[in-house]
C-alpha cells in the first residue's frame, strides 16, 4: 500500500516537471489574450508561478493532502471540484461500455468456444479481431455518420437533450444522469440519456468486447481440458453446465483483470470519443486542459488517473485471490 | 523461418507450415494482408498515381473532389489525391511500430532480466520505477515531447516507446525469475560462472519467448496509439501522409465529404487487423503448450 | 405535476410569472411589458464557452457576444451607414480643437438593478474601466478627465484630439454599468460570481457554467426601447464545439442561428426552404507577419519575393467562400480602405528573380523559414500548408509549427531574437470602428515586441501613425490620405502580408427576420433588433 502511494507520488512529480517544461505562459492563459503586461505580471504572482520549481511542487503536495488540488487556469475553479464534476459522466460512460462488452462478450466467447472450428466461431473471431483493431476515433465518426446523419436514428452528441433541463429538470444525486433519472423516475431524461449514451458506449466497448470475447474463448478452451472439468463431465453433468458453471468461473478470472484495468485506462483515454460526442466527462476536460496549457488541471487529471489505476490494480489483485485461491496474496 | 521452411532439406517444417495455414484461414488472411501492406509501402512510388501529392504539392483549385476515375479516393482539402497518400501512409505506420517495439525491447528486456535474475533490492527498485511509468498516461508524455521538441513522428515514437517498455519489463521479469530459480542456473552460480555469461547464455534466451508473441500482437496496438496521437496533432505533421493525421484533418468535412475520413481510417483498421491475425497465428505456431485455437 | 409539454409549459410558467410580476409591480411606470402570450425564444448556437469573464470593464473575450445584449454603450456603429448612431447618448459634439467632447444622455434609462442612469453613473463606469486598465481599456487613452456637470450631460476632456464618438461605440471596454450594483461589496468579485448590471434589452435569467445550454437571458421589462411589436423575449446561448452538431440542431429547428460552421456545411443550407443564409465580409483579416529584424526575411527583397510567391487566388478558392481577397490592410466597409493599392500578386517568376538577387532560390542557397500559427485553427492550417507548398517550388523550406496562442505569442516575444519565428500567422480585428487599430498595434516601433510581431521599425511610418488619430478627429480628409500613404509604404516594404478578409457565413431559420451582420461587433447578434417570424 505504501508502495502504491510512492508510485502515485512519482507520477505526480514527473507530471509537474513536464507540465512546467512545456513552453507557453500559463499566466497569459489565465489573464486572457489581450491582457496588459501589468495584469499578466500580477496574475503570475497570484498563481505562485514566480516561485522556484521545488517550492511549487512542495506547496502542491501539501495542498493535495489538504484537499486543495490547485485552481484551474481555464475554469478559474478548484481542480478537485472540476474533477468531481466531470468524473461521474466518464464513470457512467465507461461503466455502460464495460457492461455492454461483458454482456455481449462473455456469451459470444462461450458460443465461440463451444462451436470452435465452425463457421459461427469464425465469424465471431473475425468480429473480435475487428473490435481489437478498430481505431476508436474513426469508429466514432463512422457511427455518427451512419446512425445520425444517414439513418436519423440516434442523436449526434451530448449527454441528453439540454432542453429537458427546463422542462423536466433532473435532481442530481450521484451526478450520473442515467442513475439519477432512474432513481427519481424522470423517464424523459432517462430515455434521452439512454439514446445519447448508445453510440459513445459502443465505440468505447469495441476494444474490451474484442478482448473479452477472445479471452473467454481461449480460457474456456484451455480449462475444458483441465482435470476437474473432465471429472465433472465424467460425473455426468450436462454439457451446458460444464460450460456454464464450471468453465465459466475459471474463465472469468482473467476477464476480471481485464475489466478493472480497462476501466482505469478508459477513464482518461476516452478523450477522443468524448471530444467527438461532446460528452462532458474527464476525457474532454483533459483534452481542454492540454490545449489551454492548464497546468494545475493537467496535473490534477494525471493524479486522478494514477490513483484510479493503482486502486484498480489493488482491486484486481484482491478479486483474483478471492476467485482463485491458488493465487496467494503477496 | 520461411527460407528454412522452403529448403528441401526440411520437408516436415514446410508441411507443418502449410498445414497450419490451411487449418487457419484467419492466419492466412492476416499474413496475406500484412504482405500486401508491406508491398504497398515498398512499391508506393511506383504504384501511386500522383506521387508528388504525398509530399509538399498542393492543388488549391481541385480541393474536396469526390471519388472519380481520376481520383479513385477523391481529393482532400488541399487538392491532394487521397489514394496516393493512403498508399504512402503504409510506409509510416508500420515503421513507427517497428521503431517503438525495438526501443521498448531494448529498454525493457535488460531491465526485466536484471530484476528477475538479481531479485531483492534491485528487483524492488526496478519494479517501482516500472510501476510509475505504467501508471503514466502516454498522452501526457507525448504532449510534453511535442511541446518541448515540436511535434513530429520521431518524438511520438519516443513518447510511445517510453510508456511501452514497462509491459515488457514485467513480462520478462517473471520469466527471468523462474529461469533463475532453476537448478542448473544455481549450479552455474555455485561454480563461479560470471553473471554476464549466465545472463546472456541462459536467462536471456529462455525469457523472451512470451515476448515474441506479445510483440507481434503489439504491432497493431502501437499503430492504433500512434494514429490516435497523430489525430490529436501530436505526431506527424502536414504534409506527411500519416493516416491518423488524415482522419484528423478530414474530421470537420466528414458529413459533407465523407471520403476524407473513410479511406485513411479503413487503412488503419485493415493494418491493425492484419497484424493482429498474424500475431494470433504466430502465437499458435510458436507456443506448443497452448491448446491450438482450432 | 401537470403533464404539459415543452413550450406550453414554458408559456404557462411565464404567464403565471407575468401576472405575478404585474401584480407586484404596483403603479410604477410600466413601459410596454412584453406580452406574455407572445413568447419567442432566440437560440444562438456558438462554438465555445460564452462567459469567460463577467466584468464589463475588462471583458475582452467571447463574453462580448452576450454582453452586447445585456449592456449598452454611449453610441453604436451602424455598418450600413458607416456612421456612429445614438444609443445611451442622444447627441454629442466636440469643440473646434477636438479636445472637449460633450454627450447628451438619453433620459428614462434604467439599470437592471433598478436604479436610473445618470451622468454620474456614466462617469463612474468609464472611470472605473480606465482605472482597472484591463482588457481593451487602452482605447480611453486620449481621455484626461470626465465631468458630469448635469444629470444628463457628460463632458470628456482629452489630452489630444481623438474620435471619441467612435471610441465610445467600441465592442469592448465601453459599456455603461451600475457601479453601485454590489452595494458595499467588491464590485469585481460581485461580477465574477455571475452577475450583471447593464441597461440593455436583455437581462440575466440563468447561467449554467460549462453546460451546453450555458446562458439564458430574458427580456428586461423596463428597457427604454420598449417592447411594442414582435420581439424575442428570451435569448438562449447554446455551446456546441462540433460544427456537425450545430448544423444538425439548426436543421431540426432546435436552434435559431448558428454562429459558425464550415463552408461545406453552410452550403447545405443555402437556398433551402425554411432557412436563410448570410455571408458578409468581416473586419477580421489574416496576416502573415514577416520577421524584419532577424533571419533571411530581414532583407526587403526576400520579403517581396515571398509576397510574389503566394497564390492568393488559390488560397481563396481552397477556402470555399470562407475568405475574400483584400486590398491593403484595411478591410472593405471601413473607411481607410482603398481598392487601388499596389497589392502583391502571384508572380513566381518575379519571386525567383528577387530571390536570385539575394542569393537564394532554385540554384541558390537553400532557405529555411519557421512559420507559426494557432493550433486548432483549420483555416490557418490550410494557409500554412499552401504557403509551404508555394515556397517549396523556390527552394525555400517552410517549417510549420502549430502552437497554442500563449506559446505562439511567447515565442514571438522571446528576448533572444534567434528563438523567434520567421513568419507568424494570426488574425487582427479592430476594437472599435477605426483603421487605426492595425497601424498602432501592428506596425509602430516597439522597444519590446507586443503585437508588432514583424518587429518593424520605420520612423517615417511612426510619425504618420502618431499623427493620424488626431487627424481623424479634426480633418477626416487628411486622415484618409494618410491611411493611403501608410498602406502604400507597407505594401512596398512588405513587413507583413495581408492575406485575406474572413467572410462570416451564418445560417438561420427563415423565421428569424431582420438580421444584419455588423462587422464592428463580430458574431454579436442583437436579438432586440430581430423580428421573430
Amino acid at each position: 500500500m505504501a508502495l502504491a502511494i510512492l508510485v502515485v507520488a512519482g507520477v505526480v512529480v514527473l507530471t509537474f516537471v513536464i507540465a512546467r517544461v512545456v513552453p507557453g505562459d500559463p499566466a497569459v492563459s489565465w489573464a486572457g489574450p489581450h491582457a496588459s503586461r501589468a495584469e499578466i505580471a500580477r496574475v503570475r504572482h497570484e498563481l505562485g508561478l514566480d516561485r522556484p520549481l521545488p517550492v511549487q511542487i512542495g506547496r502542491y503536495f501539501v495542498g493535495v493532502l489538504d484537499g486543495n488540488w490547485g485552481t484551474s487556469i481555464h475554469t478559474h475553479r478548484p481542480v478537485l471540484s472540476d474533477l468531481m464534476d466531470r468524473a461521474p459522466a466518464s464513470i457512467e460512460l465507461v461503466t455502460v461500455a464495460l457492461v455492454l462488452s461483458l454482456v455481449l462478450g462473455v456469451p459470444l466467447g462461450l458460443v465461440s468456444a463451444k462451436w470452435s472450428g465452425k463457421a459461427v466461431d469464425g465469424v465471431i473471431r473475425v468480429g473480435a479481431v475487428l473490435g481489437v483493431s478498430m481505431p476508436a476515433f474513426w469508429l466514432a465518426l463512422i457511427l455518427q455518420l451512419v446512425f445520425f446523419q444517414r439513418l436519423h436514428l440516434l442523436p449526434v452528441a451530448g449527454q441528453y437533450d439540454p432542453n429537458l433541463d427546463y422542462t423536466h429538470p433532473l435532481t442530481q444525486y450521484t451526478r450520473m444522469v442515467l442513475v439519477d433519472a432512474l432513481v427519481t423516475g424522470n423517464w424523459s431524461v432517462l430515455r434521452s440519456a439512454a439514446a445519447h449514451v448508445v453510440l459513445p458506449a459502443l465505440v468505447i466497448a469495441s476494444y474490451p468486447l474484442g478482448v473479452i470475447t477472445r479471452m473467454v474463448r481461449a480460457s474456456v478452451l484451455d480449462s475444458v481440458g483441465e482435470d476437474h472439468v473432465r471429472m465433472v463431465r465424467a460425473l455426468g453433468f450436462p454439457e451446458r453446465s460444464v460450460f456454464g458453471r464450471f468453465a465459466l468461473k475459471l474463465a472469468l478470472n482473467p476477464v476480471i483483470a481485464v475489466v478493472a484495468l480497462v476501466f482505469a485506462y478508459s477513464l482518461a483515454n476516452t478523450f477522443l470519443v468524448e471530444a467527438i460526442f461532446d460528452w462532458p466527462g474527464l476525457g474532454s476536460y483533459a483534452a481542454d486542459s492540454i490545449s489551454s496549457l492548464d497546468t494545475p488541471a493537467i496535473v490534477g487529471v494525471t493524479l486522478f488517473v494514477a490513483v484510479v489505476y493503482v486502486l484498480a490494480n489493488l482491486v484486481v489483485d484482491l478479486l483474483q485471490a478471492w476467485l482463485d485461491p491458488r493465487i496467494a496474496l503477496r | 523461418m520461411i527460407e528454412h521452411a522452403l529448403a528441401p532439406r526440411s520437408p516436415s517444417r514446410l508441411a507443418r507450415l502449410a498445414a497450419v495455414l490451411r487449418r487457419n484461414p484467419l492466419l492466412t488472411a492476416g499474413a496475406v494482408l500484412s504482405l500486401l501492406i508491406v508491398l504497398a509501402a515498398l512499391l508506393a512510388p511506383l504504384v501511386a498515381p500522383y506521387p508528388a501529392d504525398a509530399s509538399v504539392a498542393t492543388h488549391p483549385t481541385q480541393t474536396l473532389l469526390p471519388p472519380s476515375s481520376l481520383h479513385p479516393f477523391g481529393t482532400d482539402q488541399l487538392g491532394r489525391d487521397i489514394l496516393t497518400r493512403v498508399l504512402y501512409g503504409a510506409r509510416i505506420s508500420p515503421l513507427i511500430a517497428v521503431l517503438v517495439l525495438v526501443i521498448a525491447c531494448a529498454v525493457g528486456i535488460p531491465l526485466g532480466i536484471a530484476a528477475g535474475y538479481f531479485g531483492g533490492v534491485v528487483d524492488d527498485v526496478l519494479m517501482r520505477i516500472t510501476d510509475v511509468f505504467l501508471a503514466f498516461p502516454a498522452l501526457l508524455l507525448a504532449l510534453a515531447f511535442a511541446a518541448v521538441l515540436s511535434p513530429s513522428i520521431g518524438n511520438t515514437t519516443l513518447a510511445i516507446a517510453l510508456t511501452w517498455w514497462p509491459w515488457y519489463t514485467r513480462l520478462v521479469r517473471g520469466q527471468a525469475a523462474s529461469v533463475a530459480g532453476r537448478q542448473y542456473v544455481e549450479a552455474a552460480r555455485a561454480l563461479g560462472v560470471p553473471h554476464r555469461r549466465i545472463l546472456l547464455r541462459h536467462i536471456l534466451p529462455n525469457s523472451i519467448t512470451p515476448l515474441i508473441v506479445q510483440v507481434s500482437l503489439d504491432v497493431s496496438a502501437v499503430i492504433l496509439t500512434a494514429s490516435a496521437l497523430s489525430f490529436l496533432g501530436l505526431g506527424a505533421q502536414d504534409p506527411t501522409p500519416d493516416w491518423g493525421l488524415m482522419v484528423s484533418q478530414g474530421q470537420s468535412y466528414f458529413t459533407t465529404q465523407w471520403w476524407l475520413v473513410t479511406f485513411p481510417g479503413a487503412a488503419i483498421l485493415l493494418t491493425a487487423v492484419a497484424f493482429n491475425l498474424l500475431g494470433d497465428g504466430l502465437r499458435d505456431v510458436l507456443d506448443p503448450r497452448r491448446v491450438p485455437t482450432r | 405535476m401537470f403533464a404539459l409539454h415543452g413550450s406550453r409549459r414554458i408559456a404557462a410558467v411565464a404567464i403565471v410569472l407575468g401576472v405575478l410580476a404585474v401584480a407586484c409591480h404596483g403603479t410604477s411606470t410600466a413601459k410596454n411589458t412584453p406580452s406574455a402570450g407572445a413568447q419567442a425564444t432566440f437560440t444562438y448556437d456558438v462554438t465555445s464557452q460564452v462567459m469567460i469573464g463577467w466584468d464589463p470593464a475588462t471583458g475582452y473575450s467571447n463574453e462580448i457576444i452576450a454582453m452586447n445584449n445585456m449592456y449598452e454603450q454611449l453610441t453604436r456603429y451602424d455598418s450600413t451607414t458607416q456612421q456612429v448612431k445614438p444609443l445611451l447618448a442622444t447627441s454629442w459634439q466636440s469643440s473646434s480643437d477636438g479636445l472637449t467632447w460633450t454627450f447628451t444622455l438619453r433620459s428614462g434609462v434604467t439599470f437592471h438593478t433598478g436604479r436610473t442612469m445618470t451622468s454620474e453613473d456614466v462617469k463612474a463606469s468609464i472611470d472605473r474601466t480606465i482605472k482597472l486598465n484591463g482588457g481593451a481599456a487602452y482605447i480611453w487613452g486620449p481621455v484626461k478627465s470626465i465631468d458630469a456637470p448635469s444629470p444628463d450631460t457628460v463632458v470628456f476632456h482629452l489630452k489630444y484630439p481623438a474620435p471619441l464618438d467612435l471610441i465610445a461605440s467600441a465592442d469592448y471596454a465601453a459599456y455603461i454599468y451600475d457601479t453601485k450594483a454590489a452595494g458595499g461589496e467588491d464590485l469585481a468579485k460581485w461580477f465574477e460570481q455571475g452577475h450583471e448590471a447593464g441597461t440593455g434589452p436583455y437581462e440575466l435569467d440563468q447561467w449554467s457554467k460549462g453546460q451546453e445550454i450555458e446562458l439564458r437571458l430574458k427580456a428586461f421589462p423596463d428597457y427604454w426601447g420598449g417592447w411594442s411589436g414582435p420581439h424575442y423575449t428570451r435569448y438562449v446561448f447554446r455551446v456546441t464545439p462540433q460544427p456537425t452538431t450545430a448544423a444538425q440542431l439548426l436543421r431540426s429547428g432546435q436552434v435559431s442561428m448558428v454562429e459558425r460552421m464550415t463552408p461545406q456545411l453552410w452550403q447545405t443550407f443555402q437556398n433551402q426552404p425554411g432557412f436563410t443564409t448570410t455571408d458578409d465580409p468581416s473586419w477580421q483579416t489574416l496576416l502573415a507577419m514577416l520577421n524584419t529584424s532577424y533571419g533571411p526575411l530581414a532583407d526587403e527583397r526576400v520579403r517581396q519575393a515571398v509576397a510574389s510567391a503566394i497564390d492568393y487566388q488559390g488560397m481563396i478558392s481552397a477556402l470555399h467562400g470562407g475568405a475574400e481577397q483584400i486590398s491593403g490592410f484595411v478591410p472593405p466597409g471601413l473607411w481607410g480602405h482603398f481598392d487601388d493599392l499596389p497589392n502583391p500578386t502571384y508572380d513566381p517568376q518575379r519571386a525567383q528573380q528577387l530571390l536570385a538577387q539575394a542569393g537564394y532560390g532554385p540554384g541558390g542557397k537553400p532557405m529555411t523559414l519557421t512559420l507559426t500559427y494557432v493550433q486548432g485553427d483549420a483555416d490557418e492550417q490550410l494557409v500554412a500548408s499552401l504557403m509551404k507548398s508555394d515556397l517549396a517550388k523556390l527552394n525555400v523550406t517552410v517549417d510549420v509549427r502549430p502552437l497554442a496562442w500563449p506559446a505562439q505569442w511567447a515565442k514571438a516575444k522571446s528576448s533572444n531574437p534567434a528563438d523567434r519565428q520567421d513568419i507568424l500567422l494570426f488574425y487582427w480585428w479592430p476594437d472599435y470602428a477605426d483603421p487605426y487599430s492595425w497601424f498602432i498595434n501592428l506596425f509602430h516601433t516597439e522597444s519590446k515586441p507586443y503585437f508588432n510581431l514583424c518587429y518593424y521599425s520605420n520612423p517615417q511610418l511612426d510619425h504618420m501613425i502618431d499623427a493620424v488619430e488626431s487627424q481623424a478627429a479634426t480633418d477626416r480628409q487628411k486622415a484618409i490620405a494618410t491611411y493611403k500613404q501608410m498602406q502604400e509604404l507597407l505594401l512596398r516594404a512588405a513587413p507583413a502580408l495581408s492575406l485575406y478578409t474572413q467572410v462570416y457565413q451564418k445560417a438561420m431559420l427563415s423565421s428569424v427576420k431582420g438580421f444584419v451582420e455588423n462587422p464592428a461587433y463580430p458574431n454579436v447578434v442583437f436579438a432586440y433588433d430581430l423580428t421573430p417570424g
